[in-house]
């Protein structure tokens, strides 16, 4: 099946003049989503469906490579780019503004994390899917004791150490476009397949992938000095370090699964449009974090 | 209001199909997102600068960020700015004008 890539609505594989139809509708109805898909990966001119197709094509095509691959281009070209994302830029040299709109957010993203991570763990019948998310959301939620405390609890230490208490966090309702983003994200972890699922959460981990300057990436996730020193709180240090360190193994490892598993079930294209709906909600999910930063100055 | 836009105000799209009034002016959008946008925007150029209306605005860049030169009975400025998702200002701020 071909999914669109703004509302996840399903054609027949490889039906592009379809979906191109369904495309130009929704904008006709002046839909934000499906006008956004639009601006930002075919065209802004007003076009016939016909015209879209070569480049729908376009869009989707492995072309000698991977799924694996495919993800990280498409993840590189919107997060990485030569003007990388603004959330990404502000992390370079993070100010305490940036941290909080940081634990402010990402506390509710981690919390339906587990949510659509143990999605993925029900609906799958793979053991080996179960083991890395069973790792996964160990590390990520869990924890492994007090000597390896999860990113979660790593986050809210961060938020300490830039003097907002943890109850104060938890408190705090998400901002809208971190709350419709994971509403979205539960939506399609409820119904979408859990190789999709897999495919657009654990891509969304190459955000902190340090290897990814050798694939194309104009800048890393933020700039690896801040590991040492004093610019940033230790706790904080110790909150990216452990993204820094885990995310290369996370994403690689889950899109390794992706891709033998997508192919295996023969349900790449809908894969790839899932993974490119997600993508544009965690696009929104990073300004929120911004946004919430502005309240603290 | 002049613009250098023939499409939708904020970001060029022929998509879509808005008509929204703005200024007392018509103007085509291609989403009601944009709408907000472009409404944010005048309303706070308006207040920063002070004039009652702004006569013409020229906007360049992208969803990462934006710039706009705008005029109004022959005082000009020019700001940066851009977006959250629900089209409120995230960034705003004054530029110094550059010769051309």
């Amino acid at each position: 099946m071909t999914k669109c890539p703004a509302c996840l609505v399903g054609f027949s594989v490889a039906d592009f003049p379809s979906l191109a139809q369904h495309l130009v509708e929704r904008a006709d109805d002046s839909d934000p989503d499906h006008v956004r898909w639009l601006n930002q990966n075919l065209t802004r001119k007003k076009s016939d469906a016909s015209a879209l197709i070569p480049g729908l094509e376009q869009v989707f095509s492995l072309g000698t490579g991977s799924l694996a691959r495919w993800v990280k281009v498409r993840f590189i070209a919107k997060f990485f780019g030569k003007t990388p994302h603004p959330f990404v830029e502000a992390l370079q040299h993070p100010s305490r503004a940036t941290l909080l709109g940081y634990v402010f957010e990402h506390q509710h993203f981690l919390r339906q994390w587990v949510r659509s991570c143990a999605f993925i763990m029900a609906r799958t019948d793979r053991p080996e899917v179960v083991q890395y998310e069973l790792d996964n959301l160990t590390t990520e939620y869990g924890g492994y004791g007090p000597d390896r405390p999860s990113h979660y609890e790593l986050l809210l230490r961060m938020g300490e150490s830039l003097g907002v208490d943890r109850s104060t966090v938890l408190a705090t309702p998400p901002l809208e476009s971190t709350r419709r983003s994971i509403e979205q994200w539960n939506e399609m972890a409820t119904g979408e397949r859990w190789v999709s699922v897999l495919t657009a959460m654990h891509g969304l981990e190459l955000i902190a992938h340090r290897n990814l300057t050798e694939e194309g990436a104009s800048v890393h996730y933020f700039d690896p000095a801040i590991l040492s020193g004093s610019e940033i709180t230790p706790a904080a240090q110790a909150f990216l370090r452990e993204g820094y360190e885990a995310d290369v193994g996370h994403s690689d490892e889950a899109l390794a699964l992706a891709d033998r598993f997508a192919n295996e079930l023969s349900v790449v294209e809908e894969v790839q449009s899932v993974f490119l709906r997600s993508i544009d909600l965690f696009d929104d999910y990073l300004i929120g974090r911004l946004e919430r930063a502005g309240q603290f100055g | 209001m002049k613009r250098n836009y023939d499409g939708c105000a904020i970001c060029n799209s022929t998509w879509g199909n808005v008509w929204a009034e703005v200024e007392g002016e018509r103007m085509f959008f291609c989403c009601d997102l944009c709408v907000v946008q472009f409404r944010a925007l005048i309303d706070r150029i308006e207040r920063e600068t002070g004039w009652n209306r702004v006569d013409s605005i020229e906007v360049a860049g992208d969803r990462r960020g934006r710039t706009c030169r705008v005029s109004s009975s022959g005082e000009s400025a020019r700001f940066r700015f851009a977006f959250t998702p629900e089209g409120q200002l995230l960034r705003f701020a004054r530029e110094e004008s550059r010769a051309p």
